[in-house]
Protein backbone atom coordinates (compact mmCIF):
# COMPACT_ATOMS: atom_id res chain seq x y z
CA UNK A 1 0.00 0.00 0.00
CA UNK A 2 1.18 3.53 -1.10
CA UNK A 3 3.33 5.50 1.68
CA UNK A 4 1.02 8.93 2.14
CA UNK A 5 3.68 10.26 4.85
CA UNK A 6 7.06 9.16 6.00
CA UNK A 7 8.83 10.81 8.84
CA UNK A 8 12.34 10.05 9.64
CA UNK A 9 14.02 11.57 12.82
CA UNK A 10 11.99 14.19 13.16
CA UNK A 11 12.79 17.08 15.63
CA UNK A 12 10.91 20.07 15.80
CA UNK A 13 12.11 22.42 19.10
CA UNK A 14 11.43 25.99 20.06
CA UNK A 15 13.27 28.46 21.54
CA UNK A 16 12.68 28.95 25.03
CA UNK A 17 12.22 33.25 26.04
CA UNK A 18 11.26 33.62 22.05
CA UNK A 19 9.44 36.94 22.85
CA UNK A 20 13.20 38.79 24.11
CA UNK A 21 14.56 36.88 20.60
CA UNK A 22 12.44 38.70 18.67
CA UNK A 23 14.16 42.18 19.14
CA UNK A 24 17.78 43.65 17.98
CA UNK A 25 19.38 43.93 21.13
CA UNK A 26 19.12 40.23 21.63
CA UNK A 27 20.33 39.30 17.97
CA UNK A 28 23.11 41.24 18.23
CA UNK A 29 23.96 40.14 21.69
CA UNK A 30 23.94 36.80 20.72
CA UNK A 31 26.17 37.17 17.94
CA UNK A 32 28.84 39.30 20.44
CA UNK A 33 28.63 36.98 23.06
CA UNK A 34 27.49 33.89 21.63
CA UNK A 35 24.89 32.99 24.72
CA UNK A 36 23.35 29.55 25.25
CA UNK A 37 20.10 29.11 23.94
CA UNK A 38 17.33 27.39 25.76
CA UNK A 39 15.04 24.77 23.80
CA UNK A 40 11.98 22.78 23.85
CA UNK A 41 11.46 19.83 22.49
CA UNK A 42 8.16 19.34 21.06
CA UNK A 43 8.98 16.44 18.87
CA UNK A 44 12.52 14.59 19.35
CA UNK A 45 13.50 11.56 16.73
CA UNK A 46 10.54 10.75 15.79
CA UNK A 47 9.65 7.82 13.10
CA UNK A 48 6.25 7.13 11.56
CA UNK A 49 5.19 5.99 8.44
CA UNK A 50 1.22 6.26 7.29
CA UNK A 51 -0.12 4.13 4.60
CA UNK A 52 -2.81 4.79 2.29
CA UNK A 53 -6.33 3.69 3.92
CA UNK A 54 -4.66 3.93 7.55
CA UNK A 55 -6.61 5.84 10.06
CA UNK A 56 -4.73 6.73 12.94
CA UNK A 57 -5.82 7.93 16.04
CA UNK A 58 -2.92 10.57 17.99
CA UNK A 59 -3.10 10.18 21.75
CA UNK A 60 -1.28 11.62 24.92
CA UNK A 61 -1.24 14.47 27.68
CA UNK A 62 -1.40 18.23 26.86
CA UNK A 63 1.74 19.14 25.47
CA UNK A 64 2.42 15.67 23.98
CA UNK A 65 3.33 16.60 20.80
CA UNK A 66 0.46 15.34 18.91
CA UNK A 67 -0.57 19.23 17.54
CA UNK A 68 3.00 19.55 16.23
CA UNK A 69 3.37 16.04 14.52
CA UNK A 70 -0.04 17.09 12.63
CA UNK A 71 1.46 20.53 11.82
CA UNK A 72 4.75 18.52 10.26
CA UNK A 73 2.23 16.69 8.13
CA UNK A 74 0.41 19.83 6.66
CA UNK A 75 3.44 21.23 6.16
CA UNK A 76 3.16 24.32 8.55
CA UNK A 77 6.28 23.51 10.65
CA UNK A 78 9.24 22.80 8.74
CA UNK A 79 11.39 20.36 11.30
CA UNK A 80 14.91 21.24 12.48
CA UNK A 81 16.10 17.82 11.78
CA UNK A 82 15.12 15.04 10.32
CA UNK A 83 13.17 14.01 7.04
CA UNK A 84 9.53 14.22 5.92
CA UNK A 85 8.17 13.00 2.49
CA UNK A 86 4.66 13.43 1.60
CA UNK A 87 2.64 12.16 -0.99
CA UNK A 88 2.65 14.92 -3.33
CA UNK A 89 -0.62 13.69 -5.57
CA UNK A 90 -3.23 13.08 -3.26
CA UNK A 91 -5.35 15.59 -2.03
CA UNK A 92 -4.80 16.61 1.83
CA UNK A 93 -7.48 18.41 3.62
CA UNK A 94 -5.66 20.03 7.04
CA UNK A 95 -8.89 20.08 9.42
CA UNK A 96 -6.59 22.09 12.58
CA UNK A 97 -8.90 24.53 13.24
CA UNK A 98 -12.67 24.87 12.46
CA UNK A 99 -13.56 27.83 10.68
CA UNK A 100 -9.82 28.60 9.72
CA UNK A 101 -9.15 31.21 6.98
CA UNK A 102 -12.63 32.49 7.37
CA UNK A 103 -13.34 36.57 7.92
CA UNK A 104 -15.93 37.54 10.02
CA UNK A 105 -17.24 40.51 8.19
CA UNK A 106 -17.47 38.11 5.02
CA UNK A 107 -21.01 36.05 4.05
CA UNK A 108 -20.86 32.34 4.83
CA UNK A 109 -20.71 31.99 1.09
CA UNK A 110 -18.08 34.11 0.70
CA UNK A 111 -16.36 32.25 3.91
CA UNK A 112 -17.13 29.32 1.64
CA UNK A 113 -14.74 30.19 -1.44
CA UNK A 114 -11.85 31.53 0.57
CA UNK A 115 -11.33 28.80 2.73
CA UNK A 116 -12.19 26.42 0.13
CA UNK A 117 -9.08 27.68 -2.07
CA UNK A 118 -7.52 27.19 1.59
CA UNK A 119 -8.12 23.52 1.07
CA UNK A 120 -7.25 23.02 -2.49
CA UNK A 121 -10.59 23.75 -3.79
CA UNK A 122 -11.09 25.88 -6.68
CA UNK A 123 -14.29 28.38 -6.80
CA UNK A 124 -15.90 26.13 -9.69
CA UNK A 125 -15.46 23.23 -7.52
CA UNK A 126 -16.89 24.78 -4.16
CA UNK A 127 -19.77 26.58 -6.46
CA UNK A 128 -20.68 22.52 -7.41
CA UNK A 129 -20.53 21.95 -4.04
CA UNK A 130 -22.41 24.87 -2.24
CA UNK A 131 -25.87 23.55 -2.56
CA UNK A 132 -24.63 20.44 -0.16
CA UNK A 133 -22.94 22.58 1.74
CA UNK A 134 -25.40 24.79 2.73
CA UNK A 135 -27.90 21.56 3.51
CA UNK A 136 -25.58 20.05 5.60
CA UNK A 137 -24.66 22.97 7.77
CA UNK A 138 -28.71 23.50 8.11
CA UNK A 139 -27.96 27.14 7.12
CA UNK A 140 -30.34 27.95 4.28
CA UNK A 141 -31.55 31.08 5.50
CA UNK A 142 -28.12 33.05 6.43
CA UNK A 143 -25.89 31.61 4.28
CA UNK A 144 -25.33 35.11 3.17
CA UNK A 145 -25.30 36.95 6.52
CA UNK A 146 -21.69 38.05 7.55
CA UNK A 147 -20.36 34.68 9.99
CA UNK A 148 -19.83 37.42 12.80
CA UNK A 149 -23.41 37.46 13.34
CA UNK A 150 -23.14 33.42 13.56
CA UNK A 151 -23.84 31.97 16.82
CA UNK A 152 -20.87 29.63 17.64
CA UNK A 153 -22.98 26.40 16.86
CA UNK A 154 -24.00 27.92 13.15
CA UNK A 155 -19.80 28.84 12.74
CA UNK A 156 -19.00 25.44 13.53
CA UNK A 157 -21.49 23.76 11.24
CA UNK A 158 -20.75 25.65 8.33
CA UNK A 159 -16.99 25.17 9.30
CA UNK A 160 -17.40 21.18 9.35
CA UNK A 161 -19.75 20.89 6.00
CA UNK A 162 -17.29 23.06 3.81
CA UNK A 163 -14.25 20.36 5.24
CA UNK A 164 -16.14 17.06 4.93
CA UNK A 165 -18.15 17.66 2.12
CA UNK A 166 -15.64 18.16 -0.76
CA UNK A 167 -14.01 14.73 0.28
CA UNK A 168 -10.40 14.90 0.39
CA UNK A 169 -8.03 11.74 -0.12
CA UNK A 170 -6.18 12.67 2.87
CA UNK A 171 -7.61 14.34 6.32
CA UNK A 172 -6.03 15.31 8.97
CA UNK A 173 -8.64 16.63 12.14
CA UNK A 174 -7.01 18.25 15.16
CA UNK A 175 -10.06 17.99 18.11
CA UNK A 176 -12.79 19.78 16.21
CA UNK A 177 -15.69 17.36 17.12
CA UNK A 178 -17.24 19.66 19.64
CA UNK A 179 -19.55 20.99 17.18
CA UNK A 180 -23.16 22.11 17.29
CA UNK A 181 -25.85 20.53 18.98
CA UNK A 182 -25.91 16.64 19.78
CA UNK A 183 -28.06 15.61 16.81
CA UNK A 184 -25.39 17.90 14.60
CA UNK A 185 -22.53 16.06 16.28
CA UNK A 186 -24.35 12.23 15.47
CA UNK A 187 -24.51 14.17 11.47
CA UNK A 188 -20.49 14.55 11.68
CA UNK A 189 -19.83 10.91 13.27
CA UNK A 190 -21.74 9.89 10.69
CA UNK A 191 -20.24 11.76 7.75
CA UNK A 192 -16.54 10.94 8.84
CA UNK A 193 -17.31 7.06 9.09
CA UNK A 194 -18.58 7.30 5.57
CA UNK A 195 -15.75 9.18 4.18
CA UNK A 196 -13.32 6.75 6.02
CA UNK A 197 -15.29 3.94 4.57
CA UNK A 198 -14.70 5.18 1.32
CA UNK A 199 -11.01 4.84 1.63
CA UNK A 200 -9.86 7.73 2.69
CA UNK A 201 -6.52 8.08 4.84
CA UNK A 202 -7.46 9.94 7.93
CA UNK A 203 -5.06 11.02 11.37
CA UNK A 204 -6.98 12.56 14.41
CA UNK A 205 -5.73 14.29 17.12
CA UNK A 206 -8.44 13.58 19.92
CA UNK A 207 -8.62 13.44 24.26
CA UNK A 208 -11.73 11.27 23.41
CA UNK A 209 -9.69 8.06 23.51
CA UNK A 210 -12.76 5.68 23.20
CA UNK A 211 -13.96 7.88 19.98
CA UNK A 212 -10.29 6.98 18.86
CA UNK A 213 -10.71 3.53 19.86
CA UNK A 214 -13.70 3.08 17.51
CA UNK A 215 -12.95 5.08 14.45
CA UNK A 216 -9.55 4.09 14.16
CA UNK A 217 -7.53 1.37 12.79
CA UNK A 218 -4.09 2.21 14.23
CA UNK A 219 -3.11 4.17 17.31
CA UNK A 220 0.05 6.59 18.55
CA UNK A 221 0.77 7.46 21.74
CA UNK A 222 2.97 10.38 22.33
CA UNK A 223 4.50 11.44 25.16
CA UNK A 224 7.14 14.52 25.42
CA UNK A 225 7.70 14.67 21.92
CA UNK A 226 9.01 11.03 21.83
CA UNK A 227 6.41 7.95 20.11
CA UNK A 228 5.59 5.75 23.16
CA UNK A 229 3.78 3.11 21.26
CA UNK A 230 2.07 2.64 17.72
CA UNK A 231 -0.33 -0.70 17.16
CA UNK A 232 -3.76 -1.89 17.51
CA UNK A 233 -6.29 1.35 19.39
CA UNK A 234 -7.51 -0.87 21.76
CA UNK A 235 -3.96 -2.31 22.95
CA UNK A 236 -2.35 1.26 22.61
CA UNK A 237 -5.16 2.97 24.20
CA UNK A 238 -5.00 0.22 27.42
CA UNK A 239 -1.32 0.93 27.88
CA UNK A 240 -1.66 4.66 27.98
CA UNK A 241 -5.07 4.50 30.00
CA UNK A 242 -2.67 1.97 32.60
CA UNK A 243 0.47 3.86 32.32
CA UNK A 244 -1.29 7.89 32.73
CA UNK A 245 -3.82 7.03 35.19
CA UNK A 246 -1.10 5.69 37.71
CA UNK A 247 0.03 8.62 37.86
CA UNK A 248 -3.53 10.21 38.61
CA UNK B 1 3.79 29.58 -5.36
CA UNK B 2 1.72 26.40 -5.04
CA UNK B 3 -1.83 26.33 -6.75
CA UNK B 4 -3.00 27.00 -3.19
CA UNK B 5 -1.58 29.80 -2.26
CA UNK B 6 -2.56 31.53 -5.42
CA UNK B 7 -6.10 30.96 -5.46
CA UNK B 8 -6.24 32.15 -1.81
CA UNK B 9 -3.75 35.32 -3.20
CA UNK B 10 -6.72 35.93 -5.21
CA UNK B 11 -9.51 35.73 -3.74
CA UNK B 12 -8.08 37.22 -0.20
CA UNK B 13 -6.63 40.47 -2.05
CA UNK B 14 -10.16 40.71 -3.53
CA UNK B 15 -12.14 40.11 -0.22
CA UNK B 16 -9.82 42.85 1.46
CA UNK B 17 -10.81 45.27 -1.18
CA UNK B 18 -14.72 44.48 -1.21
CA UNK B 19 -14.06 44.71 2.91
CA UNK B 20 -12.07 47.75 2.88
CA UNK B 21 -14.88 49.82 1.12
CA UNK B 22 -18.21 47.96 1.81
CA UNK B 23 -18.81 50.02 4.57
CA UNK B 24 -18.06 53.41 3.53
CA UNK B 25 -20.28 55.89 1.92
CA UNK B 26 -17.55 57.58 -0.69
CA UNK B 27 -15.80 53.55 -1.46
CA UNK B 28 -13.13 53.78 -3.22
CA UNK B 29 -13.35 57.30 -4.22
CA UNK B 30 -11.63 57.88 -0.60
CA UNK B 31 -8.67 57.12 -2.61
CA UNK B 32 -8.58 60.23 -4.86
CA UNK B 33 -9.34 62.44 -1.71
CA UNK B 34 -6.35 61.88 0.55
CA UNK B 35 -3.62 61.85 -2.00
CA UNK B 36 -5.72 65.46 -3.26
CA UNK B 37 -5.68 67.02 -0.08
CA UNK B 38 -1.85 65.96 0.82
CA UNK B 39 -0.59 67.03 -2.16
CA UNK B 40 -2.56 70.76 -2.18
CA UNK B 41 -1.19 71.05 1.39
CA UNK B 42 1.94 70.56 0.51
CA UNK B 43 1.71 72.84 -2.43
CA UNK B 44 0.89 75.70 -1.04
CA UNK B 45 3.64 75.64 1.40
CA UNK B 46 6.13 74.25 -0.47
CA UNK B 47 5.45 76.68 -3.87
CA UNK B 48 6.48 79.32 -1.37
CA UNK B 49 9.62 77.73 -0.29
CA UNK B 50 10.60 76.86 -3.30
CA UNK B 51 9.74 80.65 -5.27
CA UNK B 52 7.43 79.09 -7.71
CA UNK B 53 4.01 79.75 -8.81
CA UNK B 54 1.50 77.43 -6.86
CA UNK B 55 -0.07 75.92 -10.24
CA UNK B 56 3.23 75.21 -11.37
CA UNK B 57 4.95 73.73 -8.48
CA UNK B 58 1.84 71.34 -8.05
CA UNK B 59 2.32 69.80 -11.41
CA UNK B 60 6.06 69.35 -10.31
CA UNK B 61 5.01 67.93 -6.88
CA UNK B 62 2.45 65.72 -8.30
CA UNK B 63 5.35 64.15 -10.68
CA UNK B 64 6.84 62.13 -7.61
CA UNK B 65 5.00 62.55 -5.09
CA UNK B 66 2.05 60.18 -6.18
CA UNK B 67 4.29 57.40 -6.45
CA UNK B 68 6.06 58.16 -3.83
CA UNK B 69 3.08 57.75 -1.73
CA UNK B 70 2.13 54.77 -3.10
CA UNK B 71 5.54 53.19 -2.30
CA UNK B 72 5.18 54.22 1.49
CA UNK B 73 1.72 52.67 1.26
CA UNK B 74 2.62 49.33 -0.17
CA UNK B 75 6.31 49.27 1.90
CA UNK B 76 4.38 50.25 5.01
CA UNK B 77 1.69 47.45 4.69
CA UNK B 78 4.21 44.47 3.38
CA UNK B 79 6.36 44.85 6.63
CA UNK B 80 4.15 43.72 8.99
CA UNK B 81 2.32 41.38 6.61
CA UNK B 82 4.30 38.06 7.25
CA UNK B 83 3.49 38.45 11.86
CA UNK B 84 0.11 39.71 10.66
CA UNK B 85 -0.46 36.67 8.67
CA UNK B 86 0.60 34.37 11.72
CA UNK B 87 -3.09 33.40 12.37
CA UNK B 88 -3.29 31.38 9.01
CA UNK B 89 0.52 30.50 9.05
CA UNK B 90 0.64 29.24 11.99
CA UNK B 91 -2.24 26.83 11.13
CA UNK B 92 -2.43 25.71 7.26
CA UNK B 93 0.29 25.38 4.93
CA UNK B 94 0.11 28.43 2.65
CA UNK B 95 3.12 30.37 1.07
CA UNK B 96 4.30 33.47 3.40
CA UNK B 97 4.77 35.45 -0.26
CA UNK B 98 1.14 35.35 -0.06
CA UNK B 99 0.95 38.45 2.85
CA UNK B 100 3.39 40.50 1.41
CA UNK B 101 2.29 40.38 -2.28
CA UNK B 102 -2.04 40.40 -1.08
CA UNK B 103 -0.62 44.27 0.76
CA UNK B 104 1.21 44.87 -2.47
CA UNK B 105 -1.76 44.33 -4.94
CA UNK B 106 -4.17 46.00 -3.27
CA UNK B 107 -1.82 49.33 -2.73
CA UNK B 108 -0.90 48.97 -6.37
CA UNK B 109 -4.39 48.86 -7.45
CA UNK B 110 -5.29 51.98 -5.11
CA UNK B 111 -2.46 54.17 -6.50
CA UNK B 112 -3.41 53.59 -10.29
CA UNK B 113 -6.95 54.39 -9.54
CA UNK B 114 -5.67 57.74 -7.23
CA UNK B 115 -2.82 58.20 -10.18
CA UNK B 116 -5.55 58.42 -12.77
CA UNK B 117 -8.06 60.47 -11.09
CA UNK B 118 -5.47 63.33 -10.08
CA UNK B 119 -3.70 62.87 -13.45
CA UNK B 120 -7.27 64.09 -15.08
CA UNK B 121 -7.48 66.44 -12.45
CA UNK B 122 -3.73 68.50 -13.43
CA UNK B 123 -5.17 68.56 -16.72
CA UNK B 124 -7.04 71.81 -15.56
CA UNK B 125 -3.77 72.88 -14.05
CA UNK B 126 -1.51 72.79 -16.97
CA UNK B 127 -1.17 74.92 -19.74
CA UNK B 128 -0.03 72.51 -22.21
CA UNK B 129 0.35 68.65 -22.16
CA UNK B 130 2.60 66.76 -24.61
CA UNK B 131 3.11 63.14 -26.20
CA UNK B 132 5.68 62.40 -23.26
CA UNK B 133 2.53 61.57 -20.97
CA UNK B 134 2.04 58.55 -23.00
CA UNK B 135 5.31 57.10 -21.07
CA UNK B 136 4.08 56.81 -17.57
CA UNK B 137 2.47 53.59 -17.73
CA UNK B 138 5.40 52.33 -17.91
CA UNK B 139 7.07 55.14 -15.32
CA UNK B 140 5.04 52.72 -13.17
CA UNK B 141 6.76 49.41 -13.39
CA UNK B 142 9.94 50.37 -11.73
CA UNK B 143 7.74 51.89 -8.82
CA UNK B 144 5.72 48.49 -8.87
CA UNK B 145 8.60 46.44 -8.62
CA UNK B 146 10.52 48.52 -6.04
CA UNK B 147 7.09 48.49 -3.94
CA UNK B 148 6.96 44.87 -3.82
CA UNK B 149 11.00 43.87 -3.63
CA UNK B 150 11.46 46.09 -0.36
CA UNK B 151 8.11 45.45 0.99
CA UNK B 152 9.65 41.86 0.94
CA UNK B 153 12.43 42.58 2.24
CA UNK B 154 10.96 44.22 5.04
CA UNK B 155 8.49 41.68 5.77
CA UNK B 156 11.14 39.23 6.48
CA UNK B 157 13.37 41.48 8.68
CA UNK B 158 10.46 42.48 10.70
CA UNK B 159 9.50 38.95 11.01
CA UNK B 160 12.78 38.27 13.08
CA UNK B 161 13.20 41.61 14.76
CA UNK B 162 10.55 43.49 15.51
CA UNK B 163 12.67 46.38 15.89
CA UNK B 164 12.52 47.06 12.01
CA UNK B 165 8.98 48.78 11.97
CA UNK B 166 10.63 52.25 13.34
CA UNK B 167 14.00 51.46 10.97
CA UNK B 168 11.67 51.14 8.25
CA UNK B 169 9.74 54.48 8.94
CA UNK B 170 12.70 56.30 9.63
CA UNK B 171 14.64 55.59 6.36
CA UNK B 172 11.28 56.66 4.37
CA UNK B 173 11.16 59.72 6.13
CA UNK B 174 14.97 60.20 5.14
CA UNK B 175 14.75 59.05 1.41
CA UNK B 176 11.80 61.28 1.07
CA UNK B 177 12.88 64.85 2.74
CA UNK B 178 16.79 64.04 0.81
CA UNK B 179 15.15 62.91 -2.49
CA UNK B 180 13.99 65.72 -4.96
CA UNK B 181 10.53 65.24 -4.57
CA UNK B 182 9.91 68.29 -2.79
CA UNK B 183 12.20 70.39 -4.54
CA UNK B 184 13.42 70.57 -7.88
CA UNK B 185 17.07 69.29 -8.89
CA UNK B 186 18.40 72.68 -9.56
CA UNK B 187 17.61 73.93 -6.22
CA UNK B 188 20.89 73.53 -5.27
CA UNK B 189 23.81 74.97 -7.33
CA UNK B 190 25.70 72.53 -8.75
CA UNK B 191 28.99 72.82 -7.59
CA UNK B 192 27.76 72.38 -4.22
CA UNK B 193 28.17 69.25 -2.23
CA UNK B 194 24.25 69.01 -1.95
CA UNK B 195 23.61 68.70 -5.39
CA UNK B 196 26.74 66.04 -5.77
CA UNK B 197 24.89 63.96 -3.56
CA UNK B 198 21.80 63.95 -5.31
CA UNK B 199 23.45 62.25 -8.41
CA UNK B 200 24.08 59.64 -6.02
CA UNK B 201 20.88 59.34 -4.47
CA UNK B 202 18.21 56.35 -6.23
CA UNK B 203 15.33 58.44 -5.56
CA UNK B 204 16.28 61.16 -7.65
CA UNK B 205 16.08 58.54 -10.96
CA UNK B 206 13.14 57.13 -9.90
CA UNK B 207 11.29 60.40 -9.30
CA UNK B 208 12.40 61.44 -13.07
CA UNK B 209 10.54 59.00 -14.30
CA UNK B 210 7.80 60.89 -13.02
CA UNK B 211 9.06 64.55 -13.57
CA UNK B 212 10.40 64.46 -16.74
CA UNK B 213 7.31 63.57 -18.86
CA UNK B 214 4.99 65.74 -16.45
CA UNK B 215 6.78 68.38 -15.72
CA UNK B 216 9.34 68.94 -17.73
CA UNK B 217 8.12 67.29 -21.14
CA UNK B 218 10.46 65.13 -21.48
CA UNK B 219 11.49 61.67 -22.33
CA UNK B 220 13.41 59.98 -19.40
CA UNK B 221 17.02 59.45 -20.44
CA UNK B 222 18.27 55.51 -21.20
CA UNK B 223 20.60 56.10 -17.49
CA UNK B 224 17.11 57.01 -15.73
CA UNK B 225 15.52 53.59 -17.20
CA UNK B 226 18.88 52.01 -16.26
CA UNK B 227 19.53 52.87 -13.16
CA UNK B 228 15.53 52.22 -12.06
CA UNK B 229 15.18 49.01 -13.65
CA UNK B 230 18.67 48.12 -12.30
CA UNK B 231 17.99 48.73 -8.63
CA UNK B 232 13.66 47.66 -8.45
CA UNK B 233 14.71 44.21 -10.39
CA UNK B 234 17.78 43.19 -8.29
CA UNK B 235 15.68 43.98 -4.95
CA UNK B 236 12.51 42.18 -5.67
CA UNK B 237 15.24 39.19 -6.31
CA UNK B 238 16.47 39.73 -2.93
CA UNK B 239 12.96 40.24 -1.98
CA UNK B 240 12.16 37.07 -3.36
CA UNK B 241 15.29 35.12 -2.59
CA UNK B 242 15.05 36.27 1.41
CA UNK B 243 11.28 34.93 1.54
CA UNK B 244 12.52 32.05 0.27
CA UNK B 245 15.08 30.94 2.04
CA UNK B 246 13.59 31.60 5.32
CA UNK B 247 10.06 29.99 4.89
CA UNK B 248 10.62 27.34 7.47
CA UNK B 249 11.40 29.53 10.03
CA UNK B 250 8.56 32.16 10.30
CA UNK B 251 6.60 29.68 12.37
CA UNK B 252 8.89 29.69 14.89
CA UNK B 253 8.73 33.56 15.14
CA UNK B 254 5.10 34.50 14.57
Amino acid sequence: MAIIFQLENVSVSFDKHAIVQRSLKHALSGWLRRHNRTTFYALSKVSVAIHEGDHVGLIGRNGAGKSTLLRVLTKVITPQEGSVSLCADRHIAPLLELGLGFHPDLSGRENCFLAGALMGYSATEIHRKMDGIIRFAELEEFIDEPVKNYSSGMFGRLAFALATDIEPEVLLVDEVFGVGDEFFMRKCVVRMQRLMQAGITTVFVSHNVDFLVAQCNRMIWLDKGHVVMDGPPREVAAAYRSAEGSLA
Amino acid sequence: MDVTSRRFLWLYAKSQLKLKYRDTYLGFVWNFVEPALYLGMLSVIFSAVNRMNMHDYTVFLFGALIPWRYFESAVSGATESIVGGGWLLKKMYVSPLVFPLIRWLVASLEFLFSFTVVLLLLIFMKDHWTVHLCILPLSILPWAMLSLGVGLICAVFFSFFRDVRPIVNMVMMFTFFSSPILFKIDFFDSHTLQAFLLKFHPMTYFAFLFQKPIYYASWPSMRDWGITFGISAAVVIIGCYLVHKFQGRYYFYL
